[in-house]
């Protein structure tokens, strides 16, 4: 079945509110288009569960998350979304793990288990501030473990380099917490930079991290990562997006002129390029480097 | 005592990242954390440790020279590494003991080597926040060596933190870690500041070197630090850097100097 759509499409129809959210890309390729989609969309009383997400600080400016389940609280200078989240009586709970936690909670989802046992968290007060981190004896040996309780996000997202129209998706580089998270969702949607035949997927298929049957919605939508950098396709800048919308002076004119100012990804690009300096976007382009290819065969 | 002078041949800062680079043998599986970590761990894969791996928690295992990130996770810190993979990879391969060597930043460490990275006060009303763990509890909790590094102030050495995000030998009481569930023979090893390096005694941060080349004194760290802290019976000079090392640090690790001192260059001027 061909699941190609628009991004408004897939937003509207996967993404609901109250939904947990899960969010790819621990620095590393975030479906940051997906993101602002969804705040054009004001789809609110979310809890997010992500790692290093850079732009999933609009969600939390924009006072649409409820609670989150993280390891990292931004705090500093690219904090504005967090001062705005709070003075409009919107800050989110925060569920404080490690960022192992987050995996786990994730694993355990995708296993299909209601807990998993860890030797990371014990010994922190991190489990008296979140009941989802516990200590057990283990049932063999009677000696203590941690236990984080498993979760499975009501929708997952994810941007991949590559991507069949059924929905087999491909990524590479740093996978952070992407191969858990999006594997541990109900429903699924990717966001890919190029939608190919499925033969390609199919030529190196030990790359696909997660197979067309479970995946609802494929949008694709080139520069999806950016300002993030992307494996093989471009390079990124976190930190211009830091800067971008850390201070409120540049949040709001960013969320006016560059989230609700348009009505699409492509037009978003579009009107960056214009407040760039010239060549932003070409100092994004990487040279690519390429391996022997994988052989198939029989 | 000199601090970020460019002038002076070199600052506290290169001294904390030297002792850091120190610390690491020649075959040591490591885990890094951003900032001074990155630039011991770089430092002495130049130097003494060529055949040392880097692992980065967003999925980068590497043991070949790179760019200094601005991030933990940049296109030149994922280029030609030895193996891409994920956090849960890395971390598993840190939980069944793989990663010997962890190194960490941190908001304030204690008497015992708790390490607090969340809050200053009452968790629920907090004077103060940090980001919390990241990775850091992680790397506490599993690497059998963890060095933490941080400028030293009172305020940031009490006798004991006010949240523990990082474990480190909690009470002091042998055994308490690996009653709590975390591997045993780990725990953390060292300190380093800006003005001494800490070892643990009976599991009590003792002062090992003093970082005399900087112009600190055992006077200055006994100031900084919020208990009557004990000396280890053979206190010493910190080695000071080389003159290669030095270079090593300038025209190598960090050529565009976007650490300098390991605190990032303000946002808006790249």
């Amino acid at each position: 079945m061909n699941k190609v759509m628009t991004m408004q499409e897939a937003v509207s129809r996967f993404v609901k509110t109250g939904d947990i959210l899960f969010i790819s890309g621990m620095q590393h390729g975030e479906p940051a288009a997906a993101i602002h989609e969804i705040v054009r969309q004001k789809i609110d009383h979310l809890t997010l569960v992500s790692v290093l997400v850079a732009t999933a600080n609009l969600l939390i400016g924009e006072g649409l998350v409820d609670r989150v389940l993280t390891g990292y609280i931004s705090q500093d200078e690219r904090s504005y979304a967090v001062a705005k989240a709070r003075a409009a009586g919107r800050l989110p709970v925060y569920e404080e793990y490690s960022h192992f936690g987050i995996s786990l909670l994730l694993t355990a989802g995708q296993m299909g288990i209601p807990f998993i046992p860890t030797r990371s968290e014990v010994g922190s007060d991190m489990p008296k501030y979140n009941k989802n981190i516990t200590s057990v004896k283990c049932p063999f040996t009677g000696e203590p473990v941690g236990a984080i309780r498993a979760v499975n996000p009501d929708v997952g997202i994810i941007h991949v380099q590559r991507c069949d129209a059924e929905g087999n998706a491909q990524k590479w580089g740093t996978m952070g917490v992407d191969v858990e998270g999006i594997n541990a969702s109900k429903k699924i949607f990717v966001t890919t930079e190029k939608v190919v035949d499925a033969d390609v997927i199919r030529r190196d298929p030990n790359r696909t991290v997660i197979p067309g049957f479970r995946v609802s919605a494929v949008v694709e939508q080139p520069f999806g990562a950016h300002p993030m950098h992307l494996a093989g396709c471009y390079s990124g800048d976190m930190w211009g997006y830091y800067f971008d919308t850390g201070p409120k002076e540049n949040y709001e004119p960013y969320v006016k002129d560059l989230v609700y100012g348009v009505k699409d990804w492509d037009e978003h690009l579009e009107k960056k390029a214009e407040i760039k300096p010239p060549g932003y976007f070409e100092n994004f382009k990487i040279k690519p480097v390429e391996s022997e290819p994988i052989v198939s065969g029989y | 005592m000199s601090q970020n002078n460019e002038d002076e041949k070199f600052t506290a800062a290169d001294q904390m990242v030297v002792a850091g680079s120190h610390q690491i043998r020649p075959d040591d599986v490591i885990y890094v954390g951003l900032g001074l970590p990155f630039l011991s761990a770089l430092l002495a894969k130049y130097t003494h440790a060529p055949d040392s791996t880097i692992i980065i928690e967003n999925g980068i295992v590497r043991t070949t020279g790179f760019e200094m990130p601005r991030a933990t996770d940049t296109p030149g810190a994922q280029f030609m590494s030895d193996q891409l993979t994920g956090l849960f990879y890395i971390s598993s391969l840190g939980q069944s003991g793989h990663i010997n060597t962890g190194f960490i930043g941190a908001g304030q460490i204690d008497r015992y080597g708790n390490v607090n990275d969340t809050c200053v006060g009452d968790y629920s009303k907090p004077v103060h926040r940090w980001s919390g763990s990241g990775g850091a509890n992680d790397v506490t909790s599993f690497c059998q060596r963890s060095i933490a590094m941080l400028r030293q102030t009172k305020r940031r050495f009490p006798e004991k933190v006010d949240f523990i995000t990082c474990p480190g030998y909690l009470d002091g009481i042998e055994g308490q870690r690996e009653k709590a569930g975390m591997p045993p023979g780990t725990g953390p090893a060292m300190v380093i500041t800006d003005l001494a390096c800490y070892t643990f005694e009976n599991g009590e941060m003792v002062v090992k070197s003093v970082h005399i080349s900087v112009g600190a004194t055992l006077e200055k760290v006994k100031e900084e630090i919020g208990w009557d802290i004990k000396v280890a019976a053979d206190l010493q000079d910190t080695t000071p850097p080389t003159d290669e090392e030095i270079r090593i640090l300038r025209e190598e690790v960090d050529p565009k100097r976007i650490w300098v001192g390991g605190k990032r260059k303000p946002l808006g001027e790249d």
